[in-house]
């Protein structure tokens, strides 16, 4: 059991996503980097598909009366324990009953991912434990912890055994990879230009349905485009020109063209924008990008 | 100045890219039965098969690449098999009034008074073409052409949910309340979606839609 001292900004609980309904009009949504919460997962001692939360750019303080095992992963927060002891990332750890886990402000990126022993024990829905805020259903009755909330969780395993994670080698800089088009063509020559050699800065009215770009104008040679299925990463451009990186809670189906798609290595790194940022597009083939999503974290016994 | 179409398959070829994991196929009036073809070869590698307005998008799991299967699906002839009639739903309808604030205004665009408009509305059998925009909400084909019209030039904020409505060529049902760009005609109480359902969308696409006047 958790109990929700204070919430953070946006806590959400998720797990992998909720497959298999985009013909619904509901994406997969879940944690924006899947692979971050199942290394956290199997850190505890979880299967990887088990829920956990994830907590954007400020925490919550959480109590955990019957203590717990725990980890985090992605983006390093601000952290304390009422017990003075250190809070460590992508490493498994022991919380002793009542204590408390405080996470404050991002230090750098955005999100984190935090998994307990036995994972949180919310009702599935559709069959999946992940929270879509836009429609306001799925984990935790459909919306970001408040406080007072308090989370079940499931029975976690006797033995604890303490490990490490590593997380794939992420590219260091600014520049998004992206497969062009498949719009790209309803595009003028100055548009393309500006998006391909351009900067943008992720405005502050991004969320998980889409990261909101502000830059150099896109040009359309045609802006319409019948309503067409759509998934995370791609970046579409509506009449304004400003382009917007659709997100994992992003709707099915989109009507402006889309100029290029985020591939799947990267959505990682969109997970970590915070507004403000500066971001660019650089474009890579489409076999070259299949060898790259393979890569994946690494789990090894501590001492 | 980048190539934009660097990394998209030959201008022949039958599907375009979107981002690595994404194969956007030109379906055109052959939507629902490729959608029931494609869906129904259970092709391991697929995540999710979403149909649109005359295009489909197989989205690929994560590390996977097309397979033969896949590629023969892909190039396969459009099926001209018709699609086996879907569900057919009689959904009641409260026209006009606070449940359908923009059917006068439409009956005038359409130069037919209220009770021809909905006559006209309701005369016709509809296709469920795809769903989007939010959880259940249809895009119906079958819409007589007077009745077309062009979306609001500003959305309205909020739009109650079960509202009936028209945009361009489509006949629509919002399932949530919220947001909405499109002319409403009237409000029906079929619950659209219901997450807790076991099956959440009262609509699938290739059903079928007959509306009655309340």
């Amino acid at each position: 059991m958790i109990e929700v001292l204070r919430a953070g900004l946006c806590d959400l609980v998720m797990d992998q996503g909720r497959f298999g309904y985009g013909a619904l009009g509901v994406p997969v949504g879940g944690a924006a980097d899947p692979a971050a919460l199942a290394a956290a997962n199997r850190l505890v001692g979880n299967g990887t598909d088990a829920a956990g939360l994830e907590i954007s750019l400020a925490g919550p303080v959480l109590r955990f009366p019957a203590g717990g095992v725990v980890a985090l992963s992605g983006a390093r927060f601000a952290a304390s324990r009422s017990s003075s002891a250190t809070v460590a990332w992508n490493q498994t750890w022991v919380l002793a009953a009542g204590e408390t886990l405080a996470l404050e402000r991002a230090e750098a990126g955005s999100r984190c991912w935090l998994a307990v022993g036995g994972g949180l024990a919310v009702p599935p829905v559709m069959g999946s434990r992940s929270t879509f805020l836009p429609a306001g259903f799925g984990g935790f009755q459909g919306r970001a912890l408040q406080a007072g909330d308090v989370l079940a969780t499931g029975e976690g395993r006797r033995e604890v055994r303490l490990l490490r994670a590593h997380p794939p080698v992420s590219l260091a800089g600014a520049s998004l990879r992206v497969v062009a088009g498949p719009q790209a063509g309803q595009f003028d020559d100055a548009g393309l230009a500006a998006f391909f050699s351009g900067s943008y800065r992720v405005e502050a009215a991004s969320d998980r349905r889409g990261l909101r770009l502000r830059g150099a104008a896109v040009s359309h040679r045609r802006p319409e485009l019948p309503s067409q299925g759509v998934l995370p990463g791609a970046v579409q451009v509506p009449p304004d020109g400003q382009p917007i990186i659709l997100g994992w809670d992003g709707p099915v189906t989109g009507g402006y063209p889309v100029i290029a798609g985020v591939i799947a290595a990267d959505w990682p790194r969109l997970a970590q924008l915070q507004p403000g940022d500066a971001v660019q597009f650089v474009t890579i083939e489409v076999e070259a990008a299949q060898e790259l999503a393979a890569a994946s974290w690494s789990i090894e016994e501590l001492g | 100045m980048a190539n934009p179409e660097i990394g998209q398959p030959s201008p022949g070829a039958a599907w375009r890219w979107v981002s690595e994991r994404g194969l956007r196929l030109a379906t055109g009036d052959a939507t629902l039965a490729r959608y029931a073809v494609l869906s129904g070869l259970g092709l391991p590698e697929i995540e999710d098969i979403i149909p649109a307005d005359g295009t489909i998008l197989l989205i690929l799991r994560r590390g996977e690449a097309v397979s033969a299967a896949l590629r023969q699906a892909l190039v396969a002839a459009a099926a001209d098999a018709p699609v086996a009639g879907g569900t057919l739903h009689e959904i009641t309808v409260e026209y006009g009034g606070t449940a359908g604030l923009d059917l006068a205004g439409l009956a005038e665009l359409a130069e037919m008074d209220a009770a021809t408009y909905i006559k006209c509305h309701s005369a016709v059998e509809y296709t469920v073409a795809f769903l989007g925009f939010q959880p259940g909400f249809p895009y119906l084909q079958g819409l007589p052409s007077t009745l077309y019209a062009p979306r609001r030039a500003s959305p309205r904020v909020r739009v109650s949910a079960g509202s009936v409505a028209i945009g361009g060529r489509y006949c629509g049902i919002y399932p949530a309340s919220g947001p909405g760009g499109w002319h409403l005609i009237g409000r029906t109480d079929a619950k659209l979606f219901d997450p807790q359902r076991a099956e959440p969308a009262l609509l699938l696409p290739g059903d079928r839609v007959r509306f009655v006047a309340a």
